[in-house]
């Protein structure tokens, strides 16, 4: 453990020594506050459209931030040659993945804390009350649904020869599932062998990432979900992290990184 | 004196991707014993295998064949790493990190108290010179402090075996004076320095032996001055046992 | 490649802060007279014929919004939500909903879709009673549709139902009636003397501002423009029943009838009895209109027995 967090301190140090995540988050702001200060009829307390806004802006931010980081980590440690004096220490590439993955996955914690803290001062300034355990709630499994997305850039990071390859396909797969993945039960029944059987594969075997968006209960002031929902969805989550990060070991384990 | 680092058959072969026969062989069955306190060469022209056997003996290359060994443990356990310091031929470290950030990152991984750790930090800055820097990102370095950056990390752990791959490449004649005076300290400390170089000069002074290696198969091993024979040079040595024929002599 | 994605980056916050500063100084040109017209003009340039497409991604947007959230996509049954609701309250649309609203995602069909039903708006609520903690004291919400309907009108000026809905929910729940008949000035600059709009407006000096004679003089404005619609058509063949003309017979029989109420209002019963009698040929239930009728001849008569006493 000692080596993975010490692997994962350098991956967190690095997000926050490089200038993307402040440009979004600054980008983010500056929309926000343009929108919240738009006048609709003379009705101040006016603040949904602006949640709906600021939670999408955060979203296409983490997804930026996760999977640019991520992708980027092994190629660079490559393409770098810093990988060489690393893995010549007693440090196992098994150790190294877990630490790039942990790394990713904190530092992108660290950026959602960031923005919902934001999100939460600028509603609560409008809404003038701050569920915290709804904000928790989204927070959390925001975080979770970056794990399974920070374990998947990782491992295409090891199948893939470019970063930007592996980035846009993770973005392309991501932003599917959270668009259709829900549906595509649906559209398999409405299909023809074997298209029907392919897109049912497909349904069943992909991280279902919409399960971890709750935008749409944040926006619209729903009650707070039931814990055991919460806990049942981290746990399918924790299940996918751990396939791809397994099937990411064995691959990096037999490559020849000089 | 006992084997600290050992190869017996070390056999590489690189294959072609789609036919997955082997194309081209770069070690040929290597067998290598280096002795604990010596300071032994490895050398060998361009593409004799040099950095292919320092990659296995590092665990980056998986052999085709054979076993490698260091301090008599298997090199594809990461265990056996923990004793070994490595310099690379050419290498950049993390930019964004300071020359005491990334020694303390080292110093973490080969889990060094934090006490010691810091005392190893300050030691090792102080002697490749870069005390005054410690604190400014590895970017603003120049190619010669990146290099003795590089040493720093490799003496982190004060390692019982330095592997160096060319560490004098690429270094102003003041860079390697300073490379081959860290070198004997280390000799003169009892440790065991292994590196490949094509400064046979270099070689001939500090070496207490060598090895040769050509096309994948080791050439002539033993101490300096029985390589040489009756040569004036190891150059003349290196060059006879690799088979080297002037254009002018025939 | 660092520098690249900095520049990138930096030039989009440059673009993104300069779309701000236009929406932000936007409202301020809007008081300059010269430049009422640059919305139009700006939307049209900027995103041609797909504005319309988006103004009614913003209409429909507005209807999500209106049920917190609970809304079908093209996945999903739509026929449960074929008429937003948030339109139908206001007169301005015919509601054509037909579906299980309470259920347009069917059952379960699998474990990923009934897990996934927890993280999504699962129950059909309206804002405006209470929606999702039903909480009626929470009902001024509905104000949260305004922003996407004030969208929706600025990309399609000219969509009628979108002025008329704003302006709806602007008066009868948010108290706001200047806001609602600014709302609706603004929809007869694009759609000059529409008689829906007109109608609209009337309400607002009759239902609001309790202003008769200006509510009158509005809604017969509004007649004459739905007769001037078409000149030629006699007014038998407009109102004959059908679903074709149905927009055409409502908004006619809505101007009768408030007409019909409003001299009722001011007890002028007898312009009363002949608004309704206006407003029988184009109404499904003439049965109701002959209630009223008589109503109206009665109070009549209980007027006039003074006055043929005195005579």
């Amino acid at each position: 453990m000692r080596n993975i967090f010490a692997v994962a301190g350098i991956a967190i140090k690095e997000l926050y020594r490089r200038k993307d995540f402040y440009v979004l988050f600054i980008l983010t702001i500056l929309i926000c506050v343009v929108m919240a200060t738009v006048n609709i009829y003379n009705n101040p307390d006016i603040i949904r459209y602006v949640k709906a806004i600021c939670l999408l802006l955060i979203w296409v931010s983490s997804l930026v931030i996760a999977i640019t980081t991520t992708a980027r980590q092994i190629p660079a440690e490559r393409e770098q040659r810093t990988l060489l004096p690393l893995l010549a220490k007693p440090l196992s590439r098994s150790e190294l993945i877990l630490g790039k993955f942990f790394g990713c996955w904190f530092a992108c914690g660290l950026t959602l804390l960031c923005f919902y803290v934001f999100f939460g001062v600028l509603t609560a300034s409008h809404e003038h009350h701050w569920p915290i355990l709804n904000y928790f709630q989204a927070a959390f499994m925001h975080w979770i649904a970056l794990g399974i997305i920070v374990a998947m850039a990782l491992l295409g990071s090891l199948v893939f020869a470019a970063p930007s390859s592996n980035s846009t396909i993770c973005f392309i797969i991501a932003a599917g599932i959270l668009f259709v993945g829900r549906y595509l039960g649906k559209v398999a029944l409405q299909m023809h062998e074997p298209g029907r059987f392919i897109v049912s594969a497909i349904y069943y075997a992909i991280p279902h990432l919409e399960f971890f968006d709750l935008r749409k209960l944040l926006v619209h002031d729903w009650p707070l979900l039931e814990w055991k929902f919460i806990w049942l969805a981290a746990g399918y989550g924790a299940v996918y992290m751990f396939v791809f990060l397994v099937a990411a070991c064995l691959i990096f384990r037999r490559k020849a990184v000089n | 004196m006992s084997a600290i680092l050992k190869t017996e058959k070390l056999r590489v072969e690189y294959k072609n991707r789609e036919t997955r026969q082997a194309v081209k062989v770069a070690l040929a069955g290597l067998d290598l014993e280096v002795n604990a306190g010596e300071v032994f060469g490895f050398l060998g022209p361009n593409g004799a295998g040099k950095t292919t056997t320092m990659n296995v003996l590092l665990g980056f290359l998986q052999p085709t064949g054979g076993t490698a060994s260091l301090f008599g443990i298997n090199v594809n356990r990461p265990i056996a790493r923990q004793r070994i310091g490595y310099l690379p031929e050419m290498t950049y470290y993390y930019k964004f990190l300071t020359a005491e950030e990334i020694l303390r990152f080292y110093s973490k991984i080969f889990g060094l108290p934090n006490a010691e750790a810091e005392r190893r930090i300050n030691d090792v800055l102080k002697l490749v010179e870069l005390e005054s820097s410690r604190k400014r990102l590895i970017k603003t370095y120049s190619k010669g402090m990146q290099q003795r950056v590089g040493l720093a990390q490799a003496l982190i752990n004060n390692p019982d075996l330095l592997m160096l791959d060319e560490p004098t490449s690429g270094l102003d004649p003041l860079g390697r004076m300073k490379v081959r005076e860290i070198i004997q300290r280390l000799k003169q400390e009892g440790k065991t320095v292994f590196f490949s170089s094509h400064e046979l000069g270099e070689v001939e002074t500090i070496c207490d032996r060598v090895a040769i290696i050509h096309q994948g198969e080791l050439k002539a091993v033993g101490p300096v001055h029985e390589i040489m024979g009756q040569r004036s040079n190891l150059e003349k040595a290196f060059l006879d046992i690799v088979g080297y024929q002037s254009q002018s002599a025939s | 490649m660092m520098p690249n994605r900095t520049l990138l980056l930096s030039l989009a916050a440059l673009f993104i802060l300069s779309f701000g500063l236009a929406a932000w100084l936007e409202p301020q040109f809007q008081t300059l007279s010269f430049n009422r017209d640059l919305p139009d003009d700006f939307w049209a340039n900027l995103l041609d014929d797909s504005r319309y497409l988006l103004a009614n991604s913003a209409y429909v947007t507005a209807d999500e919004y209106y049920h917190s959230g609970y809304y079908p996509t093209i996945f999903d049954n739509n026929q449960a939500f074929e008429t937003p609701h948030m339109a139908e309250d206001t007169g301005a649309v015919a509601s054509h909903n037909s579906g299980n609203e309470e259920g347009f995602m069917g059952p379960p069909r699998d474990w990923i879709d009934a897990f996934g039903r927890h993280f999504i708006p699962n129950r059909h609520t309206h804002l405006d009673e209470g929606g999702p903690t039903d909480d009626l004291s929470t009902s001024s919400k509905v104000s949260e549709i305004l922003p996407w309907l004030k969208l929706s009108a600025e990309l399609d000026p000219e969509d009628v139902k979108t002025f008329v809905v704003t302006a709806f929910w602007l008066r009868t729940r948010l108290n706001q009636d200047n806001e609602a008949e600014q709302v609706l000035r603004e929809g007869l600059r694009s759609n000059p003397g529409n008689p829906q709009l007109l109608y609209e407006l009337g309400r607002v000096y009759f239902e609001s501002y309790h202003n008769i004679p200006r509510a009158r003089t509005i809604w017969e404005a509004a007649l004459r423009t739905w007769q001037a619609e078409a000149p030629n058509e006699p007014l038998s063949e407009r109102l004959k029943p059908g679903i074709e003309n149905f927009d055409d017979r409502f908004i006619y029989e809505q101007l009768q009838v408030s007409l019909a109420n409003l001299e009722q209002a001011a007890g002028n019963y007898q312009a009363a009895i002949d608004r309704w009698q206006l407003a029988r040929p184009a109404t499904p239930v003439p049965q109701d209109i002959n209630l009223h009728i008589k109503d109206l001849k009665f109070k009549l008569s209980q007027t006039n027995a003074p006055s043929q006493i005195s005579h």
